[in-house]
């Protein structure tokens, strides 16, 4: 599964780079492709290119604040946690994209 | 910028409650001014209303920006004693990593902080902070970006 993000947290500078790697990590350890941004206090880091998110089958969004260019996303299936759901239990939270998606499709193949 | 002065570390603190932990950092950031005390204690309070900083089991990222942070630092407090209830939701709180974040710091001071923010993801990293005995061996552990 091809999964794209951003994580973005209030400050900036803490759970928006732990989420990130977290989320990496997790979805790698699964045996997904995945590219996450941060809008962190430096700016916007790892930008998703136009053809990352046109090939991602999930999006998921670890934000705590609003964050730039959302409509990128428009059309997509969009999963939103709190930073600290992807800090706390990143491994859980790939499970349960991949339970949607997967559901997804099976009520997609059923019409 | 000395790596000793950016990286700080209160081994064994004898710190029993949040409250005393928000003081303790309080104090760091500013000795004399009460009233600076208190929005350092206020930021860090609104900061946990907004999210827990509960980054992992027995650790937690306190952490601010602000106009009274006159040098941005990462601070490890590593308890003598858990902290068994730090609030309604969290308990046994043994180690504390705090950032200071100095308002409009430079970007490769940001940097290096993300840098090592990213670091905190490591479970067994964080576990080696957690068991280490002894100050030096604690020291050791710690990733300087």
């Amino acid at each position: 599964m091809n999964i794209v993000g951003v994580a973005a947290c209030t400050v900036g500078i803490a759970h928006t780079y732990i989420a990130q790697e977290k989320l990496e990590n997790a979805a790698k350890k699964a045996g997904h492709e995945i590219a996450i941004e941060t809008q962190g206090t430096i700016g916007t880091e790892n930008e998703l290119t136009a053809e990352q998110i046109a090939e991602a089958h999930v999006v998921i969004l670890a934000i705590d604040v609003k964050i730039s260019n959302r409509e990128r996303f428009e059309g997509k299936r969009i999963i939103e946690v709190p930073t600290e759901v992807a800090v706390k239990s990143p491994n859980k939270l790939i499970e349960k994209v991949e339970k949607i998606v997967e559901q997804s499709y099976q009520e997609r193949e059923s019409k | 910028m000395n790596d000793n002065s950016f990286y700080q570390v209160y081994f064994n603190c004898e710190l029993e409650t949040k409250k005393e932990v928000h003081n303790f950092i309080s104090n760091i950031v500013c000795q004399n001014n009460i009233s600076i005390k208190e929005e350092v204690v206020n930021q860090l309070i609104r900061r946990e209303k907004a999210g827990s900083t509960l980054i992992a089991e027995h650790v937690m990222l306190p952490h601010i920006e602000s106009d009274h942070v006159k040098n941005s630092q990462i601070i490890f407090i590593r308890l003598a004693k858990p902290i068994l209830t730090w609030d309604d939701h969290i308990e046994d709180i043994r180690l504390l990593i705090v950032l200071l974040l100095k308002r409009s710091e430079s970007e490769h001071i940001k940097k290096k902080i993300s840098l090592f923010t990213r670091t905190l993801a490591d479970e067994e990293y964080l576990n080696r902070l957690l068991n280490s005995k002894e100050k030096y061996n604690f020291e050791q552990e710690i990733i300087r970006i």
